[in-house]
């Protein structure tokens, strides 16, 4: 019979890591894990928090990569050709939007746009092509001729002889660029600079990730060395990697040293296996389950949700300790069971409080973590004991443990502790200095200062645009957009002019609305007229006869050209500047003009409010942080929620107050106990404390429930002590290894949780203890 | 035609070793830097009827500083300042640009530094230099090694008698060309309008 039952139990642990296998390998194929971090800011409230929410890590300027190649090399012929070799590879490439590494290409507008140079150039505005201004110009050309640069426009001479296409060139090319040598950008220490936008938003790594091993590959490609990075994308990928490694390090440490801690505490290698089972059964479970209502998956649910089902390890460790000599594991649990069950649907209830949030990305996480937790516990109930191996020792047999029970019963009982701490804590986090909250959404992903700093560098070296100010334009549809960007281009100029501003590139500096099109187009003459006016102007005979009739043709072309729209010119490898600059959105058209070197934030804002008419100066950090404000009073709310519920909760099952008292207010005690300590130590508070509050309170509530818990012998006070020991040092040792993360994102986390952890225990040990005549009833 | 092909893929032929009288011609053509000497240049160019002529003064600095002045017809000065060139014409903004967006003044510029250094080897490095003596007048033809600027240049021509480099012509792969009359030449009378042959003629040779 005895073996039978271990043939059994072999069967059922086999069956269940298959189906665990299964489940994995189906998981794995179907997920699809987003990275965009948007998913995890609330939904926007007005029209600057929409666009924060398009701009954040979409924009045009954070969509750039500022690179340097080929720095402190000895030749720089070298280093230009590498910078020409690369920017032509890279204009090919699907990644990118748009490459500048200072060549000026007369060749950048498509061939077959070139007529439309006459409808895209702003000298219609002023002039007519009439005899006196083709003479004056072609003039010019004869001097230009004799001069060191006719090799420039020779080839364009006769198609060309206004130098429209050079006119174009000039205004397409950003106001402030590097130092020009060899016909490329270069640094001052020798590198030739590069800027390249990117089609991946800076905010997702992975396909930053991507496009920058792309970008790497084509430069060794070349033979070139020396490659040097930064920007919005490029630190995105670099933190990301550098808190994976980081994590993943520590982790391994962590569950190193867990594993060897159940070892000790059980004496049986079977103790691994059964701490794994459900937590991974757990974590499959929420995984499937997220996927199954929401589809994709965000990374940072993953992370957090793994984090948050850390409560679900203790389910397996009570049921090792509470196992009893002589009784089967089923009926050991059975004790210890309805509180489990308590603990459990309690924090389950609790985070019913995120789904509630409205936001995508918790929401997730509340799937995540109910499903999870609903299974880790379901199979520690049904599953685990039946496989748990026959042998095993009792700890209530343990004499060193009972020794610590009499004296954690011996200890004074401070009654007067817990509202001194409450008084002490509310001191503390009223008090602080140090702003409550982290609202700079930056921080969450900090980048190294000196890497920030070099941005800073290449970003004023290359006049590339500010990431923090965007000129909105808004209007019904994109030719509106390019109407009114054409209409505040003066204004734009004095700003300029002002020196509040050292650039400011507007959409219709790329394409003019249809109707300065069609005012241009009008003013073009006929071919018959065209041809009397420049016969007049060669009269003298200084070019050849018949050499502008390219030019003829062009412009006779040019009359008859529909009007170029924002899509078709769009389409066109110039037009991916212009696509970047329009966003379509609810049927209305909104314009982003890039601003570079802003100096004088507050006059263009005054001047901008003045202008009225639907031209807005965005703040993108002040709309973030209005934005992370209005996040945080969500999540206190949800907070809040969460912690009423859970005590209804207690309450109910309960059905006795003071109980549910001895339960509610160590844990919530505790958790201020945090705040008072983090906020008394100058942290400002982020979305990761808040989540690792979560999980150290749902540890919280354990301890608090099973110090609670009314037990008739002093054996089974004994496995629970033990159970809570393993649970609290295990715990305290993973997230206090967290803690000594060099990541700010990981060291919140692992403070938070195992100061938590701490807390919550000694709150829990006060709060709770009562004589043993009480406790132990005969 | 393939070998053909290959041939102006492969990379500059080594320089060949120069004649000695090459070199001793080139060495006494050494100048001390600064030195300025007047010139008159005459440009055929094949969109206009009629050459341009310009009148000015050449400056040079020493190795890679040239300054073109331009006085007649127009006022206009470029300097040469490392790999930019800077345009600075009467009431119009300064243009700078790369020197080899502008192939001819580069070489213009490191044929220039060569001779006026009487660098016979470093001259020998970005030209193939072919050289023919009739008494006491010279000529020095040069052709560009590097196969992107003789697409653009075919050849440079340096005329002189004695120790005096009296004319430099430049010769376009499109076939334009211009000749640049030194010191006394450039108070020479070149005929209305100015053709190549009289230009040839006041340079004292057989002609381009």
């Amino acid at each position: 019979m005895s073996e039978g039952v271990a043939t059994n139990r072999w069967l059922l642990l086999g069956v269940w890591i298959l189906v665990l296998v299964a489940l994995g390998v189906a998981v794995q194929r179907s997920l699809v894990v987003t990275s965009d971090l948007r998913a995890f800011m609330p939904p926007p409230r007005d029209a600057d928090q929409k666009l924060l929410l398009d701009q954040i890590g979409e924009g045009p300027a954070s969509r750039l990569l500022l690179i340097e190649i080929g720095a402190k090399q000895e030749s720089f012929v070298r280093v230009a050709e590498l910078s020409r070799g690369l920017a032509q590879a890279l204009r090919g490439d699907p990644h990118f939007t748009r490459v500048l590494n200072g060549e000026i290409d007369p060749a950048a507008l498509d061939p077959s746009l070139l007529p439309y140079r006459y409808l895209l150039s702003p000298t219609l505005d002023t002039h007519v092509f009439d005899t006196e201004f083709l003479h004056d110009e072609l003039q010019q050309r004869v001097e230009d001729l004799a001069s060191p640069a006719a090799g420039l426009l020779k080839p364009w001479l006769a198609r060309d002889p206004t130098l429209e296409m050079l006119k174009l060139a000039q205004r397409w090319t950003p106001a402030k660029t590097p130092q020009m040598r060899d016909g490329v950008w270069a640094a001052p220490d020798g590198g030739a600079l590069l800027l390249v936008e990117t089609v991946a938003p800076a905010f997702d790594p992975a396909a930053q990730g991507a496009a920058i091993d792309a970008l790497i590959g084509k430069y060794h490609a070349l033979g070139g060395t020396g490659i040097e990075i930064s920007g919005p994308g490029y630190f995105s990928v670099l933190v990301n990697a550098s808190t994976r490694k980081e994590a993943e390090w520590l982790s391994g440490i962590g569950t190193a040293a867990f594993a060897l801690l159940l070892l000790v505490a059980y004496r049986h290698p079977g103790a691994l296996l059964s701490a794994a089972l459900p937590i991974a059964s757990g974590a499959l479970a929420g995984i499937a389950a997220t996927a199954l209502v929401f589809g994709p998956i965000h990374g940072i649910t993953l992370a957090f949700g793994f984090t948050l089902l850390g409560v679900a390890q203790e389910y397996p460790l009570r049921l090792l300790s509470h196992r009893r000599a002589g009784v089967s594991a089923k009926d050991s649990l059975l004790g210890v069971w309805p509180l489990l069950r308590l603990a459990i649907a309690s924090a389950c209830i609790a985070y019913l409080a995120f789904f509630a949030s409205s936001v995508a990305g918790l929401q997730q996480l509340a799937v995540f973590t109910i499903a999870g937790l609903i299974v880790a516990g379901g199979v520690t109930r049904y599953l685990l004991p039946a496989v748990l191996p026959a042998r095993f020792r009792d700890v209530a047999e343990l004499t060193w443990l009972e020794r610590l029970r009499v004296r954690l019963d011996a200890a004074p009982r401070l009654r007067w502790l817990p509202w001194t701490l409450l008084v002490l804590a509310c001191a503390a986090i009223g008090f602080a200095p140090t702003p409550l909250w982290q609202n700079d959404l930056a921080a969450l992903t900090p980048v190294p200062p000196q890497l920030l700093q070099r941005e800073g560098e290449l970003r004023a070296a290359l006049g590339a645009p500010d990431v923090r100010y965007l000129l909105v334009l808004d209007a019904a549809d994109a030719d509106g957009v390019l109407a009114l960007s054409e209409k505040i281009s003066s204004q734009a100029e004095q700003w300029i002019a002002g020196k509040w501003v050292d650039d400011i590139e507007l959409p219709s500096r790329y394409l003019p609305s249809l109707a300065t099109q069609k005012a241009r187009q009008a003013k073009l003459p006929d071919r018959a007229t065209l041809q009397a006016a420049l016969d007049r102007a060669t009269q003298d005979g200084e070019f050849q006869p018949d050499l502008f009739a390219p030019f003829v043709d062009d412009v006779e072309t040019a009359r008859k050209l529909p009007l170029l729209t924002p899509k078709v010119f769009g389409a066109s490898l110039l037009g991916a500047r212009l696509n970047a600059m329009l966003v379509e959105r609810d049927g209305s058209a909104l314009g982003l003009a890039t601003l570079s070197g802003v100096r004088d934030a507050a006059a263009l804002a005054k001047a901008v409010a003045q202008l009225g008419g639907g031209v807005r100066l965005l703040d993108l950090k002040a709309a973030s942080e209005s934005l992370v404000a209005d996040y945080r009073t969500r999540i206190g709310v949800a907070l809040l929620v969460a912690l009423v519920l859970l005590a209804a909760a207690v309450a109910i099952a309960f059905r006795n107050l003071s109980r549910a008292w001895h339960v509610i207010a160590p844990m919530s005690l505790a958790t201020l106990l945090v705040l008072a300590v983090l906020r008394f130590g100058g942290v400002s508070l982020s979305l990761f404390h808040l989540v690792a509050l979560t999980l150290a309170a749902g540890l919280g509530l354990h301890y608090a429930l099973f110090f609670e818990r009314r037990v008739n012998d002093s054996a089974e006070a004994r496995r629970t002590l033990h159970a809570t020991l393993v649970c609290v040092i295990s715990a305290v040792f993973v997230f206090g290894l967290l803690a000594t993360s060099s990541v700010p994102v990981l060291r919140a986390i692992g403070l938070t949780v195992a100061l938590g952890v701490a807390f919550h225990f000694c709150l829990s040990i006060i709060f709770n203890r009562r004589p043993s005549g009480e406790k132990f009833p005969t | 035609m393939s070998a053909l092909t290959c041939a102006a893929d492969l990379p500059p032929p080594p320089p060949a070793e120069l004649a000695p009288a090459t070199t001793a011609l080139i060495a006494s053509l050494r100048r001390t830097a600064p030195a300025n000497t007047s010139y008159a240049e005459v440009r055929f160019v094949h969109v206009l009827r009629r050459p341009l002529v310009l009148r000015g003064e050449l400056h040079y600095g020493g190795p890679g500083q040239l300054g073109k002045r331009v006085d007649a017809p127009y006022r206009e000065t470029t300097t040469i300042a490392g790999s930019e060139v800077n345009v600075q014409r009467e009431g119009k903004t300064p243009r700078t640009f790369s020197l080899e967006r502008a192939p001819e003044l580069g070489a213009l510029l490191s044929g220039f530094s060569a001779l006026l250094g009487g660098d016979a080897a470093a001259l020998n490095l970005d030209f193939a230099i072919e050289t023919t003596q009739h008494n006491d007048d010279w000529r020095l033809n040069l052709t560009p090694r590097s196969p992107s600027l003789v697409k653009q240049l075919s050849a440079m021509i340096v005329d002189g008698r004695g120790s005096e480099p009296r004319c430099f012509t430049l010769r376009e792969a499109d076939g334009d060309a211009s000749t640049m009359l030194l010191g006394e030449l450039a108070k020479a009378s070149l005929g209305e309008p100015p053709t190549r042959e009289a230009v040839n003629k006041l340079c004292g040779s057989s002609g381009p």
